[in-house]
C-alpha cells in the first residue's frame, strides 16, 4: 500500500502540491471509516488518508477487544482473518484472585489490530480514498478562502496539501485539534499508563476475558487477559500515575506477570495511553471535526475506543461530505457532529465518567467482599445487574456510588 | 521571543527508553511536547517544569533536570 506522496501541482504558485476536499489525519478505526463513509456520502469528493506509519496497523497500542454489536454495525467478525479469537466468558478477578464468572451471552471479540486496521483502511481505498503511508501532518494553517493548508513530512520531503475540511483522527497526541486551536489536554487524574505483553505459553480460558481490580496491581486501573489464542493472551494493565507507589506502568505489569504468569514467554510489548475522560468540549473548528481518541470519545469507564472511533469517523465523514457539497464548511455548519456525537454516546460518556470517579473511593477489601457476596449467586442468575443490586445490599458503602449513577 | 516562565527544572527525554507512544502530549498544560517521526521532543522555552508528564510516562522515560 506504500505510494510516494502525489505531484499534482496547482496554479496557486505558492507550493501547494495538491488540493483535497477531505483531508483524514490518522489511518486508525476512524480516521479509515470517516474517509470510507465520505466517499460512500459523496462519491465525487477527493478524500487523501494519511498515515504517519510506513504501514496501518503497526505500532498496536491496544488491547484489541470489541463488543459483538458496536464491531457488527462496521464489519462481519465470523470467519474475518482479523480475528484472533472470540470470546464468550467475562470473569472479574478480585484483588485476593477470587474470580467471578458473569451469566449471559456477552460475545466480545479480540481483533489483530494489525489486520482489522489495514482491512478499514483497504476498504476506504476500494471506495475510492487515497491512501499515503509514511506521511505525517506536521503544521496546519488556514487560508483565507477557509481552506486549511497542511504541511506533511514523508521520507522524502515536505509537501503541502490544501483541504476543505481535516478530520483528526491522530489519536492521543491529538495534534490536529491543537493546531485547529481546541483544547485537546487532559487532566493526569484522568489519563491511564498502560503497559502491555503478548504472552505465550500461559495457562487460562482461551474463551473468557479476565479483568482483575486491585490498588496493588494497577491503581485507578484494572489489569486484563484477552486472549488470541490457546495459550497466548494480551496480558497488560493501566493505572492512574497519580495513585501509583512511584514505579511506573511496565513496572507494575512485571510485578504481575511475574507473580500471574512466572512461565510465560514474552513476546512483544506495547506501551501507551488511554484517556478516561469525557469527550472535549468542542470536536469541531472552522473546517475540521476531530473523532475518535484524539476527542476523548473512549468509554472511560472500561477504556474501550475502538468502537466509539468508527461511529465517530462515520459521522465525521458524513458531516464533512455534506458540507462540501453544500459549500458551507463552517464551525457552525459542522458542529452538527458534535451534537449527532453526544446524542449517541457523548452524553452516555458524562454518566459513565462520574460512575468511574465514584468507583475511585473503593478499596481492595470492598472488592475482595464484593467478589464473595458475588459468588454466592448462581451463575445462571449472576448477572452484573443482580451483582450490582447484591452490592447494594451487602455493602452498603456502594449506596454512595449507586446514588451518583443515578443522578 | 517570549519570556522564560519561572522554574528551576525541565523535562526532558531519553529517546532511548521512549517508546513514542505520545500519552505525555495532552498532559503538558503548555503544550511543550511535540511528536514527530522519529524523536519526541520537550520544546526548553515552554516547558514550565510542572512535573506533570513525569510520573505517568508507562516506561519512565521523562525526567527533570536543571533549567
Amino acid at each position: 500500500m506504500h505510494r510516494p506522496l502525489p505531484r499534482r501541482r496547482t496554479d496557486d504558485g505558492r507550493g501547494v502540491t495538491r488540493d483535497t476536499d477531505v483531508l483524514v489525519i490518522g489511518a486508525g478505526p476512524a480516521g479509515a471509516v470517516a474517509a470510507w463513509e465520505a466517499k460512500r456520502a459523496a462519491p465525487e469528493l477527493d478524500v487523501v488518508l494519511l498515515e504517519r506509519d510506513a504501514a496501518v496497523g503497526t505500532p498496536v497500542r491496544c488491547a484489541e477487544g470489541v463488543g459483538d454489536a458496536g464491531l457488527r454495525e462496521f464489519a462481519d467478525p465470523d470467519g474475518a482473518p482479523w480475528v484472533a479469537r472470540k470470546i464468550t466468558q467475562i470473569v472479574f478477578v478480585a484483588p485476593d484472585d477470587t474470580e467471578v464468572k458473569v451469566a449471559g451471552r456477552a460475545v466480545a471479540w479480540i481483533l489483530d489490530r494489525t489486520r482489522f486496521d489495514s482491512f478499514l483502511a483497504e476498504r476506504a481505498v476500494a471506495l475510492g480514498a487515497e491512501l499515503l503511508v509514511s506521511t505525517e501532518a506536521a503544521g496546519m494553517t488556514c487560508e483565507p478562502d477557509g481552506r486549511w493548508r497542511v504541511r506533511l513530512r514523508g521520507a522524502t520531503g515536505e509537501d503541502t496539501c490544501r483541504a476543505r475540511v481535516v478530520i483528526g483522527a491522530d489519536g492521543v497526541e491529538a495534534m490536529v485539534g491543537r493546531w485547529a486551536g481546541l483544547d485537546t489536554r487532559v487532566p493526569a487524574r484522568d489519563m491511564e499508563s498502560c503497559a502491555q505483553y503478548v504472552l505465550a505459553g500461559i495457562d487460562f480460558d482461551p474463551d473468557s476475558i479476565y479483568l482483575q481490580f486491585s490498588d496493588r496491581i494497577a491503581p485507578g486501573g484494572y489489569a486484563w487477559v484477552f486472549p488470541k489464542g490457546p495459550g497466548v493472551a494480551n496480558v497488560g494493565l493501566g493505572l492512574v500515575a497519580l495513585k501509583t507507589d512511584g514505579r511506573n506502568a511496565r513496572q507494575y505489569l512485571d510485578d504481575w506477570v511475574a507473580r500471574r504468569y512466572p512461565a510465560g514467554s514474552k513476546t512483544g510489548c506495547t506501551v501507551g495511553g488511554v484517556i478516561v475522560h469525557t469527550t472535549i468540549k468542542q470536536t469541531y473548528a472552522d473546517g475540521v471535526l476531530i473523532a475518535g481518541d484524539a476527542a476523548h470519545m473512549i468509554n472511560p469507564l472500561s477504556g474501550g475506543g475502538i468502537v466509539n472511533a468508527m461511529k465517530a469517523g462515520r459521522l465525521a465523514g458524513h458531516v464533512a461530505a455534506d458540507a462540501v457539497r453544500a459549500g458551507d464548511t463552517s464551525a457552525s455548519r459542522l458542529s452538527t457532529y458534535h451534537a449527532r456525537w453526544m446524542e449517541l454516546l457523548g452524553d452516555d460518556h458524562l454518566k459513565y465518567y462520574r460512575i468511574k470517579r465514584a468507583l475511585e473511593s473503593l478499596d481492595d477489601d470492598f472488592f475482595n467482599g464484593l467478589a464473595r457476596s458475588a459468588n454466592a449467586i448462581p451463575l445462571e442468575r449472576r448477572t452484573l445487574g443482580r451483582i450490582f443490586a447484591h452490592a447494594l445490599v451487602r455493602h452498603p458503602q456502594v449506596i454512595p456510588v449507586a446514588a451518583r449513577f443515578f443522578i | 521571543m517570549r519570556p522564560a516562565p519561572a522554574r528551576s527544572e525541565i523535562a526532558v527525554v531519553d529517546l532511548q527508553v521512549c517508546d513514542r507512544c505520545g500519552l505525555c502530549l495532552p498532559l503538558c498544560p503548555p503544550e511543550a511536547i511535540h511528536l514527530r517521526l522519529a524523536d519526541l521532543v520537550v520544546d526548553r522555552g515552554d516547558c514550565t517544569g510542572c512535573r506533570k508528564c513525569i510520573a505517568p510516562c508507562p516506561v519512565g522515560a521523562l525526567t527533570m533536570v536543571a533549567a
